[in-house]
Order: structure tokens, then C-alpha cells, then sequence
């Protein structure tokens, strides 16, 4: 009785110190950056006024805003699709058993444990106009001159969307690779007496089989890229002409570059609703459809 | 029988620690020897890199006994935006190099310095004066841009002699094309290094002609929309229509774009005075500069009063602060590596560029010269730390119109959204 309560006591300290945490490092920032987004707080200014809703109000009105969320939520779907269906790709290429398969598996969650700044350093060197890709193109004439990869905005936008990508796609892969292996070998086995190969039993069997992991791997890549910062920080800074600012960047500098925090919080109010919104209809989605199923 | 004294050890050693750290009041007491500690916030460039910051603070620190300084290096460049997010988490520096007073003085968060010791010391000693007090010790100046050309491409494309004119620009411009040549480097993709042509163009025409232009954009007397603006800013797109930047500009890092113009990609570059720590001693001869052509020839300068530090306000000891700043700003040893690997122009009085003991290259004199000359010299717009600096943000929104304007021709539309960003920073 003894140890058992002493093990009760013990795992109500863990649980309170993670609650603790919790409310610490995130609802309190939270509230505070809720009651920030009803002032007109500067970085600068020993004190703040209370401005109601005007920040909300002006937000309507901000071109750069909404070009932001455009950006923002283009490269989450683009980044979504593209993620996804490389790690269901890859997850089948490398869903076997022997040593050079489970280093293969290694090298492809790589991306996903490095620094997202060190990640966009190292592309950033492939891909401006004296960059490797470029050198390479034009050395093997494919292209007669340098490609400008993030010197245009549509161009800056699909580079972008290849590097969080190739970020995430390390990600996705090991949640469809443990999907892929939570599917009994029976139904494998009774595919196959029945004749449905390739495909076929692709669509049939594994598709409906690895729904949970589809649902895990959306979610989790649309909230990755929703609120991205260091990696487009480091390879556009926004540019060019702002054409690659995420929300997120966008936020940050208000708050430090143009002194409005005040306002900076209520377009971070805004994101966090809309990523709440996005993340709950499209779990809410592919949970109807993992029942359906 | 083991685990668990070591564990009480180790518990009892964190509290301790967390204890000191609690008890601790961050004032900056505790230095070594009992030196009052100081933050001094730097930026670091491939130019002004660690050895130089570590070198000028011992430096100077050794002419101020009683002064520790621990050093803060700002992630990127820009060291304002760095020193405001350290004073929302309330660790703002005691010392800042090259910030942009305007941005913290109406928050009280700097201390001028002494007027007598800047004007005493300096050549110039309003150069960095807001309100009339500085800030910054006017150390140094920059021209911000100029214009560097390659003496070997111009040569090859038939020009003779360095553009006195905009219309002789456009001419050595077709010429270079005309043979090949790209006739403009630009390292568009820092939105920073975008901007240079606007700046010169901008400083140059507009602020050339009204040296008040920024002071009456304050008092809503000038607008980013006027006719005149529109009119320098349309040059602007001239260039980009015909073609004299590289298609791929906007892929281009600032620092590939210095690379490049010295490896003789591109026959001129616009840039502040700092590339001239870039140029390569071994073939120095082989580039020149002019200032921005403007339409009737006339020179225009468009400068900068660089400097050192800004002190703040709140330091503990706001008196060894200031005893530093001023020695690190007449250190001979740092204006020397500030000169021979920033291309700053000093600023002190009394002394020639022989006292400092360096090598310059001809190209560096010649820039020099506008400096010394007695010509028309404005704020370089987007560059000035000085009244005429811009609101907070405007740089970022006048960057991104470079950009902009470099794949659009919406010269109006984009100089509105300058008046609008104007609008908003100054509510």
C-alpha cells in the first residue's frame, strides 16, 4: 500500500510539474499576448493604453497581412500534399527489415532533427545565383545562365516549399513506416490469394490501413508549416519584396522592427485561431474519414 | 547505498547554484578584481569580425581601469531590432555600436554624450546630432552609395572616362551592355543591398535638391508620392527596363555580389564606402568611383556620420560607460582597422590618414576627397542616425520597394505604400 501510494504521490509531482510548465512557458505567454493585442504596446514605452479592438479592426485593412496568410497557407498546403505523399512513397521503399533498410531509414528522418537554420544555410548555398544547383546546371548546359531560385517571388515560393519538404518528408516517412507496420500481414496474405497485387492492393489495403498515420502526418505538417519562421528567416528574409513573409515573420517584425507589439499580438491571436481552425477541421475530416474507412 | 548521497549532492549543488543565480541582481557587480561589469552589444561582418571586437574592447578597456566589458554579438546585422528585443526582456545593453538613436531616445533609454568632448574631438560634430544632443561619437563618415566601376571593363566597352552625368550613366551603360557586359552588380536578395541604387537615386535627386526633404516629410510638408520622387524613382526603373542589372539580381547575396563585381562580373557596383575594405589590394588600381550622377552633373554626396557606441541610460554606472565609449572612439588601433577593412572615412580632428598608420588604395583617397571637399552633401536616405533618420520601419518598407520595384512598374503604387508605412509609424 505503501510503495503503491508512494508511486501515486510520485507520478502527481510529475503530472503537476508538467502541468506547471505548461502553464508557464504557454498559457501565460498566451494570456499575456491576449491582453498585449488590446493595447498599443511598443517595445520602447514604459507604459501602454488600451485600444479595444482597433488592432483587430485594422487588420482588415493590411495588405501586407493578408498577403502574408496567403503565402502562409499556399505553402502549408503545397508543403502538406508534397510531404505527404513523399513519406507514403518512401515509407514503402523502405518498409523492410534487413541492416542497409534501417540505415536508409536513418538518413531519411535526418532532415527533420537538424536546426531548421543550419537546414536553410546549407540550401541557401545550393540555391542563390552563384549556388551549387545553379554552378551545376550551367556547367552541364542545361541552363545558359544562373536561375534566380529565390530572386522571384513564384520562384522563391516553390524553393521554399522543396526545402520544408525535403524537412518534413523525414517526418512523415517514419509515421507512415510505423503505420505500414501496424498493418497485419494476414490481410497482405489474403490480398494475395486473391489476386490483388501493385495498386490495387495499395488502394485497397494499405491506403485504408494507414489512415491513423495519415491523420497524424497532416496535422502535424499543416501546424509545422503554419506557424515556419527560421527557415524562411534565413533563406529569403521575406523577400523578395516581401513576396516570402510568413505570418510568423510577419509578426516578429512588427513587434521588433516596427516597434508595434501591441499590434503583433493580435495578428499572433489571429494565426493561432486559424491554425486551431485548420488543424481541427482537418482532423476532424480525417478522423470521419479513418471511421468510414 | 551510493545513488542516493550522490543524488542529495547533486540536488544540493543546483540549489545552490539556482540560489547565487536568484540572489544575484544582475547590476553588472561581480566583475573580476571588482571591475564594474558593462554589456557592450556588436554586430559582427566578414569585415568587423570577432578578432577585431575582442582586440578594440581590450584596447580601450585597458585605458578605463575598473571596467569589465562583456561582450553581446547581435545574430545578424541589424542591432537595433536585436537591442529592442533585449530591452523587452529587460536586458538592455549598457554600451550598443551603431545603432540608430532616433529609434531609443524617445524612450529615454540613451545618455548623450559630453558636447564639449565631441566638439573638441571631431571634425564634424553635428554630423550625428538628433534633437541636439549625440549620441554616437562621430567617429567616421560613410557615402552611402557611390558608384565603383571596373577601369578594365569601361575600357573595353569604349568608355573613357567615369559618367559626370546621368545621361553619360545611361550611355556607358548601353556601351557595356552593348559589348556584353553586365553593366551593374547588384546583391539584390539582401534586401539592404537592394536598395543602393534607390538610395543613391532618391539622396541624390530628391534630398540633392532638398536638403530638408526628410525634416519636411515629418512635418507633412513632402510626400513619397510628389512628383519629384516620382520622377527620381522612375529612373530607378529605367536601368531595370534596359536591362543593366542582371535578370537574377534578386538572387544575388550581398556578399556573392561584392565577388562578383571584383571578379570582374559586372563593370559597377553601388554600394556604401564600407566595400572599399573589399577591394583587392592586388589590384586596386583597377577599379575607381564617382558619386551618383545626377541630371545637371552637379555633386551630390549622400552621407553618413558613422561612429562608435551609444551609452544607455539605464547603465549602472552611466560615467565608466561613457569613459569607455570615448576611449574605443579615439583608439587609433580600431579607426585603423576600421579604415583599412570598413572603408570608414575618419572623423577626428587633427590628424591626417598618415597619423593612423595605414595603407589605403587610391580608390579609397579619391572617395576620401568628397568627404573632405566642400560639396553638396545630404543625408543618405535610409542610412542617417542623425534627424533625418527614417521612422521605425520605413527602412524595411523602402527596402522591400527597391525589391519591388525591380519586377514592378508600379512606381506610384509603391510610393504610396511608403506614405501609408510613413503614416503608420508615425501614429
Amino acid at each position: 500500500m505503501t510503495r503503491r501510494h508512494s508511486g501515486e504521490r510520485g507520478l502527481a509531482l510529475l503530472a503537476a510539474l508538467a502541468l506547471g510548465l505548461y502553464l508557464v512557458f504557454l498559457v501565460l505567454p498566451l494570456l499575456l499576448s491576449l491582453r498585449s493585442s488590446f493595447t498599443d504596446e511598443n517595445p520602447l514605452r514604459a507604459t501602454n493604453d488600451f485600444v479595444g479592438l482597433r488592432n483587430y479592426t485594422e487588420m482588415a485593412g493590411d495588405d501586407q497581412l493578408r498577403a502574408s496568410l496567403v503565402f502562409t497557407l499556399t505553402l502549408a498546403a503545397g508543403v502538406t500534399l508534397a510531404a505527404n505523399a513523399l513519406g507514403v512513397g518512401f515509407a514503402i521503399l523502405l518498409d523492410r527489415t534487413s541492416l542497409s533498410y534501417r540505415v536508409m531509414r536513418t538518413l531519411a528522418f535526418l532532415p527533420q532533427v537538424l536546426s531548421g537554420v543550419i537546414v536553410a544555410f546549407v540550401w541557401q548555398t545550393i540555391l542563390t545565383q552563384n549556388g551549387l544547383l545553379n554552378t551545376a546546371l550551367t556547367t552541364i548546359g542545361i541552363l545558359d545562365e544562373p536561375y534566380p531560385w529565390l530572386g522571384s517571388p513564384t520562384a522563391a515560393l516553390i524553393s521554399i516549399c522543396v526545402v520544408v519538404t525535403w524537412v518534413l518528408s523525414g517526418f512523415t516517412t517514419v509515421v507512415y513506416l510505423a503505420a505500414l507496420q501496424s498493418i497485419p500481414l494476414e490481410l497482405h496474405d489474403m490480398a494475395s490469394l486473391d489476386g490483388v497485387h501493385g495498386t490495387q492492393r495499395f488502394r485497397t489495403v494499405t491506403w485504408p490501413m494507414i489512415a491513423p498515420g495519415t491523420t497524424i502526418s497532416v496535422t502535424i505538417s499543416l501546424i509545422t508549416v503554419l506557424k515556419l519562421y527560421d527557415i524562411i528567416a534565413v533563406l529569403t528574409g521575406g523577400g523578395p519584396a516581401n513576396s516570402t513573409q510568413s505570418t510568423a515573420l510577419y509578426i516578429v517584425k512588427l513587434a521588433f522592427t516596427s516597434d508595434r507589439v501591441g499590434y503583433a499580438s493580435a495578428v499572433a491571436m489571429l494565426l493561432l485561431a486559424l491554425s486551431a481552425v485548420v488543424a481541427l477541421t482537418v482532423t476532424g475530416a480525417l478522423r470521419r474519414r479513418e471511421i468510414n474507412l | 547505498m551510493i545513488r542516493k548521497p550522490l543524488v542529495a549532492a547533486c540536488m544540493a549543488g543546483l540549489l545552490a547554484l539556482t540560489t547565487t543565480a536568484a540572489c544575484s541582481d544582475g547590476s553588472g557587480d561581480g566583475g573580476e578584481g571588482g571591475a564594474t561589469a558593462l554589456t557592450y552589444l556588436v554586430f559582427e561582418t566578414p569585415s568587423l569580425d570577432a578578432t577585431f571586437w575582442d582586440t578594440s574592447i581590450a584596447a580601450a578597456s585597458a585605458e578605463v581601469p575598473g571596467v569589465r566589458i562583456d561582450k553581446i554579438v547581435a545574430p545578424s546585422t541589424d542591432r537595433d531590432a536585436y537591442a529592442k528585443q533585449l530591452q523587452q526582456s529587460g536586458q538592455f545593453p549598457d554600451l550598443l555600436q551603431s545603432i540608430t538613436p532616433s529609434n531609443f531616445v524617445g524612450a529615454g533609454l540613451l545618455k548623450p554624450y559630453d558636447k564639449t568632448w565631441i566638439d573638441a574631438n571631431f571634425l564634424l560634430p553635428s554630423a550625428n546630432t538628433l534633437k541636439g544632443e549625440v549620441y554616437i561619437p562621430p567617429t567616421n563618415s560613410q557615402i552611402v552609395p557611390q558608384v565603383y566601376y571596373n577601369k578594365e571593363l569601361f575600357a573595353q566597352a569604349g568608355v573613357t572616362a567615369a559618367p559626370q552625368n546621368w545621361a553619360e550613366f545611361l550611355d556607358a551603360c548601353a556601351k557595356l551592355k552593348a559589348k556584353g557586359i553586365n553593366p551593374i552588380e547588384l546583391g539584390g536578395a539582401d534586401p539592404f543591398a537592394a536598395s543602393m541604387p534607390l538610395v543613391g537615386i532618391v539622396s541624390a535627386d530628391v534630398l540633392g535638391k532638398n536638403k530638408n526633404w526628410l525634416q519636411d516629410r515629418y512635418a507633412g510638408r513632402t510626400a513619397f508620392a510628389d512628383a519629384d520622387m516620382v520622377t527620381a524613382v522612375r529612373k530607378y526603373r529605367t536601368l531595370v527596363d534596359n536591362g543593366y542589372f542582371d535578370k537574377g539580381a534578386l538572387g544575388v547575396k550581398y556578399a556573392d555580389s561584392i565577388t562578383r563585381f571584383t571578379g570582374g562580373k559586372s563593370a559597377m557596383y553601388p554600394m556604401g564606402s564600407w566595400f572599399l575594405g573589399s577591394v583587392p589590394k592586388e589590384k586596386a588600381d583597377a577599379f575607381g568611383s564617382f558619386p551618383w550622377p545626377t541630371d545637371d552633373g552637379s555633386v551630390v554626396v549622400p552621407f553618413v556620420g558613422g561612429g562608435s557606441m551609444a551609452i544607455s541610460a539605464k547603465a549602472e554606472d552611466t560615467a565608466l560607460a561613457e569613459k569607455f565609449g570615448r576611449a574605443w572612439s579615439l583608439n587609433p588601433a580600431n579607426l585603423k582597422a576600421l579604415i583599412e577593412t570598413d572603408g570608414a572615412f575618419p572623423m577626428i580632428k587633427n590628424k591626417t590618414l598618415a597619423d593612423y598608420g595605414v595603407t589605403v588604395t587610391q580608390v579609397f583617397e579619391d572617395s576620401y576627397a568628397y568627404v573632405t571637399q566642400d560639396n553638396n552633401k545630404v543625408s543618405a536616405i535610409g542610412w542617417a542616425t542623425n534627424d533625418d533618420a527614417l521612422p521605425p520601419g520605413l527602412n524595411d518598407a523602402f527596402y522591400a520597394a527597391a525589391q519591388a520595384l525591380f519586377t514592378s512598374d508600379d512606381v506610384e503604387g509603391e510610393l504610396k505604400k511608403l506614405d501609408d508605412a510613413w503614416k503608420t509609424a508615425a501614429q
